[in-house]
């Protein structure tokens, strides 16, 4: 579930960056295109001043022209002034039109075109001092010669010829800027259109992982709730069956009880019953010892009472054994007194129980670390660790002086007691088998009835908590006792 | 022993045909005679109860073990202890037994004495011969 989050994060996130770079280009674009676009107005500009400076020198030519004609006719020199006002005007206008040609082909036409200029204008001023000369014929026929009419119409084909130039860069220029300002905004259309598609499936995959997280933490949900009530039905199943171990053992072990009270029973009947035959054979085996044979004498002075005494230790035993089962399953059963409890305290006065065995057998005994108080309940606890203790004194290696450590941690809610002994070990195939009843390990050089340790783990379970061991056979055991540090009190029915 | 006394019927309800041999013996030994009377299952011994106890025809002693077979023996307590007039006879719980809540249990309902039957027969027969003294020296009242 979190490598598909991951994928999908990565590929939001590489949706989103691609967005940005799309942004980006766009706005670069954008920049270019105004820059371009200011170098275009320019370029038209230049092409406006060419176009306009021409007409206008044009005009300045056709109005030196009127007023040379206009006083041709009337030798009036008030008819000069047209002339006059554009001669003062043209150089400036030709000025203008120079600086506008930027196109080498321009320029050379203005240049051609200051040329004829000058010689229409050195045409004109040829008549015009005839004519103040009085020669007006001699001014007429130098206008009649046509030259002055060329020279203009040479001037007309420049100008209309720079006209057009003007118009066509003008068109040239329009259509670039057309066409750049159309890819820019096609390039900004489509990467507007691409940003929203990203934009859109960043926020659908953002949707569909939110979605899905949703989906799974509420299927988590729904999965813990079903662990919850399975784990509940699961311990009180397990407390039922438990229950039911423990009601069982305890009926057993009553029903096994009851005809051992009559084997026991009779059996001391018959004992007493055969203390007067035994008198009875002797009486009679003084008085009339052939009536009494070897074998009669036999059965009555040795094989029934041995047969008797076999009886009585096995049906001993068995009531230490069915002792055992009820013990254990009352241990199960009994219901807790929890108070504060001092383990340092309990674990001395345990020590001192057995303090003249420790001191007999030489033991060293040490406990360590920082043992924790629980809140719990001390005779189950005075139990377990008496227990382990006179295992560990028990089971010591006589080839090696004992050692015994007990020590204890806090680990998180429990409180974790080690009994280490350096004693003769258990082998790890018995590790199970120790804790279970009337089963024991090792050499059989003890006495015991392979109770102590499986009294042992049901009292830790019965206070929540759980015992493990760890040995090396021939170097020593280790119990690791784990105990809840505050054990509730669940009321027993 | 007083003659009142000897006058008391003990009722013995017992299944364990063993047990109730082994009793009897005991207190043979004892030196009780007092008539016994042996029940091996609770519907008997109900009805030679409320019988007698109707009849107001001799005192009793209520030897009462908990295990029986058609009913428990805590049901048998009870209805003794519920009868207007049986409810008087005392009654000696005598079983396997030995459980805490077993014992509050009989206490709880009237039983006079809680006896474990103990596996280790000197104490068994100990424990028997010792009811013939309780019989000798109680002041059993008339049923």
């Amino acid at each position: 579930m979190a490598q598909a989050g991951s994928v999908l994060t990565g590929r939001g996130i590489l949706m989103l960056l691609l967005g940005g770079l799309m942004l980006v280009i766009i706005c670069i674009a954008s920049i270019w295109l105004g820059d371009r676009t200011t170098k275009y107005t320019g370029a038209l500009q230049q092409a406006y001043n060419l176009r306009v400076g021409t007409g206008r020198l044009m005009n300045g030519l056709k109005d030196a022209e009127t007023g040379q004609r206009g006083y041709l006719l009337t030798t009036d020199p008030g008819y000069l002034a047209p002339y006059k006002a554009a001669l003062a005007s043209l150089p400036t206008t030709l000025r203008d039109l120079r600086s506008a040609a930027t196109h080498e082909v321009d320029q050379a036409m203005v240049a051609e075109l200051s040329t004829v200029v000058d010689q229409k204008l050195a045409e004109l001023a040829e008549t015009i001092r005839l004519q103040e000369a009085g020669q007006t014929a001699q001014a007429l026929d130098l206008v009649r010669t046509d030259a002055g009419k060329n020279v203009m119409d040479h001037a007309r084909q420049i100008a209309t010829n720079l006209v057009a130039s003007a118009d066509a860069d003008v068109a040239v220029q329009v259509r670039t800027m057309h066409r750049n300002s159309l890819g820019v905004q096609t390039a900004a259309i489509a990467g507007s259109v691409l940003v929203l598609v990203l934009f859109g499936g960043f926020t659908w995959t953002i949707a569909r992982y939110n979605r899905e997280l949703q989906r799974a933490s509420a299927a988590v949900e729904e999965l813990n709730r079903g662990l919850e009530e399975r784990v509940e039905q699961r311990t009180a199943d397990l407390k039922q069956a438990n229950d039911e171990i423990q009601r069982f053992a305890y009926i057993v072990s009553h029903d096994l009880r009851a005809p051992l009270v009559n084997i026991m029973g009779f059996t001391a009947e018959l004992d007493a019953g055969l203390k007067s035959l035994q008198a009875f054979t002797d009486i009679v085996s003084a008085q009339l010892p052939q009536a009494v044979t070897p074998e009669v004498h036999h059965t009555a002075m040795a094989d029934v009472p041995e047969a008797l005494s076999f009886i009585r230790a096995s049906t001993t035993k068995m009531d230490r054994l069915i002792s055992a089962i009820l013990k254990l399953s009352r241990e199960g059963r009994r219901s807790l007194s929890i108070e504060r409890v001092d383990m340092t305290s309990l674990l001395h006065t345990i020590l001192d129980s057995v303090r003249h065995q420790i001191v007999d057998a030489g033991v060293d005994v040490r406990l360590e670390g920082q043992i924790p108080t629980l809140i719990s309940d001390r005779v189950i606890l005075e139990q377990i660790f008496s227990n382990l203790i006179d295992n560990a004194v028990k089971y010591l290696d006589p080839k090696r002086s004992g050692k015994i450590t007990i020590s204890g941690r806090v680990d998180t809610g429990y409180a974790v007691f080690l009994v280490v002994d350096n004693g003769r070990g258990i082998d790890p195939k018995d590790y199970e088998r120790i804790f279970e009843l009337f089963r024991r390990s090792g050499t059989q050089d003890r006495p015991g009835e392979g109770i102590g340790l499986a009294h042992v783990r049901t009292l830790v379970r019965r206070l929540g908590g759980d015992i493990t061991v760890s040995s090396v056979l021939g170097q020593g055991t280790t119990f690791n006792v784990r105990l809840p540090r505050i054990t509730k009190n669940q009321v027993e029915t | 022993m007083n003659a009142k006394a000897e006058a008391v019927v003990i009722a013995m309800i017992e299944d364990d045909e063993g047990h109730a041999r082994l009793i009897e013996k005991n207190l043979q030994r004892a030196g009780v005679t007092n008539e016994l009377r042996h029940f091996s299952n609770g519907t008997e011994a109900l009805k030679f109860l409320l019988e007698a106890g109707a009849e107001h025809a001799f005192a009793l002693l209520i030897l009462l073990d908990l295990n029986l077979p058609d009913m428990s023996g805590i049901d048998v307590l009870a209805k003794i202890k519920a009868h207007p007039d049986l409810k008087r006879a005392p009654v000696i719980v005598l079983t396997t037994t030995d459980d805490e809540r077993e014992i509050l249990r009989c206490y709880d309902l009237g039983c006079n004495v809680y006896i474990t039957k103990p596996v280790n027969y000197e104490s068994f027969s100990q424990a028997i011969r010792q009811l013939g003294l309780f019989l000798s020296v109680i002041a059993v009242p008339q049923v």
